[in-house]
């Protein structure tokens, strides 16, 4: 084979969308979100589950429309339309990738962060996050095992449009509950997570976190950044520009959590954030493998599933009731450890991925 | 010249099939990709391996030709 670049100029454009979204993120806590969290898909994804069935699922420590969600699935579609890459698609193994999410969404409460939040812990100074960078590092190794054995889902095809919308369409009317909640009087059987009462109480402005979302859609949408896929490509197949996006974001919240003060280096007392670190790092793993399956990481299967990637959204669907799951069945862990069913429900979850991975594997082989 | 079909393909596999394609250093390459992610991937993965690109885009697909 002849010499191949490495390192091409597609990865200035990733380090810095990473550093842009870094940046933005850890600005996000200084103007009111909770410690480490300006921006964690899985976390995010859950409180707007806490919103709609948190009296349900006992999430009322964690429940509140996450603006930057909808901006992210809005400017993602907006970047998306205008460069006419929204298409509608789907129908490459819908259920297998709603059990995917939903494991993804199990294993990212478990570690309390998904894999955009593992970096911006860290670049918060959070010490602890390392055991589940480290998960994320052996999560892309188990998935690169199955890859390189031909491992496929399938492949998507064209399908009717308003199934591409479905995303989009579910954004605008999280917008509309986000405003009635904020300006009006939210009807009586959602939840909003009173002050004090804990994470879900702790939001910058409604729509400060909306066009901060807004940006980092665009920046994703066009950067195509991914939490994991940068690890992937690097061992798989000798490309390192997708791994600029995750150390610009590392770099970014670390600069600006730097400068506004809210670096705290350490395993202890960090926000949001348990010292369990075998938990960490198998929750991790079990998470990473299975976004390695669905392809790429939360993040971006919200920006798939805006460009109207319907299967994308089915995964977003999975992460949204795995996450309710998680708290009804009390496995979510607290910043003091592991719920005490955490390890048998992440030993089940594992295989059931494995049980996906050599499937999807067979299948072609 | 050497032809191959993305369409379809969840990441990484439109990058994995790319590169296996040019491994014998075929002088021309065509790659038919249907997500502006793939297209995007493929066209850096080529020009990043010497290759001259163009994109052709009809209809629903993106034609990735690379030559040198």
């Amino acid at each position: 084979m002849v010499e191949r670049r490495v390192i091409g100029p597609t990865a200035w454009f990733l380090g810095g969308a990473g550093l842009f979204i870094g940046a933005v993120a850890a600005w996000l806590v200084s103007q009111g979100n909770p410690g480490n969290m300006g921006l964690c898909i899985a976390c995010f994804l859950r409180d707007i589950t806490g919103f709609f069935a948190g009296g349900v699922t006992g999430q009322g420590a964690v429940a509140y429309i996450r603006p930057e969600i909808i901006g992210i699935i809005l400017g993602a579609m907006g970047a998306a339309l205008f460069t006419r890459e929204f298409r509608p698609r789907g129908g490459s193994q819908p259920l297998v990738r709603f059990v995917l999410g939903f494991i993804f969404m199990a294993g990212a409460l478990i570690f309390l962060g998904c894999t955009v939040r593992a970096w911006l812990r860290l670049g918060g100074g959070d010490l602890t996050a390392i055991w589940g960078v480290l998960g994320i590092v052996a999560g892309v190794l188990v998935g690169i095992v199955f890859l390189k054995k031909g491992f496929n889902l399938g492949r998507a095809k064209a399908v009717a449009k308003p199934l591409g919308w479905v995303l989009p369409v579910f954004a605008v009317v999280l917008l509309v509950f986000a405003i009635i909640a904020e300006y009006g009087t939210a009807p009586g059987w959602t939840m909003s997570t009173a002050a004090g009462e804990g994470p879900g109480a702790l939001s910058a402005a409604l729509f400060m976190s909306l066009i901060a979302g807004l940006a980092i859609g665009v920046v994703a949408q066009r950067s195509r950044f991914c939490s994991i896929g940068g690890i992937r490509d690097a061992v798989l197949v000798k490309r390192y520009d997708l791994l600029f996006g995750v150390i610009g974001l590392l770099v970014g919240a670390t600069v600006v959590n730097l400068v506004l003060g809210q670096y705290n280096l350490g395993f202890v007392d960090q926000p949001v954030a348990h010292n369990d670190a075998l938990g960490s790092f198998a929750a991790m793993t079990v998470a990473t493998f299975a976004a390695m399956l669905l392809g790429g990481c939360p993040f971006r299967q919200v920006i798939m599933g805006a460009e109207g990637d319907a299967d994308s959204t089915t995964a977003v669907a999975g992460m949204l009731v795995g996450a309710g799951f998680m708290h009804w069945a009390g496995l979510a862990s607290t910043p003091k450890g592991l719920a005490p069913a955490a390890w048998p429900a992440l030993a089940v979850m594992a295989a059931v991925v494995l049980a996906i991975a050599w499937y999807g594997t067979r299948k072609t082989a | 010249m050497k032809e191959l079909d993305v369409r379809g393909l969840s990441c990484p596999m439109p990058l994995m099939h790319t590169k296996k394609a040019i491994e014998d250093d075929p002088t021309e390459v065509l790659v038919h990709a249907d997500s502006g992610t793939a297209k995007a991937n493929v066209v850096a993965f080529l020009h990043d391996a010497g290759y001259t690109v163009t994109v052709d885009e009809s209809g629903d697909e993106y034609r990735i030709r690379g030559a040198r």
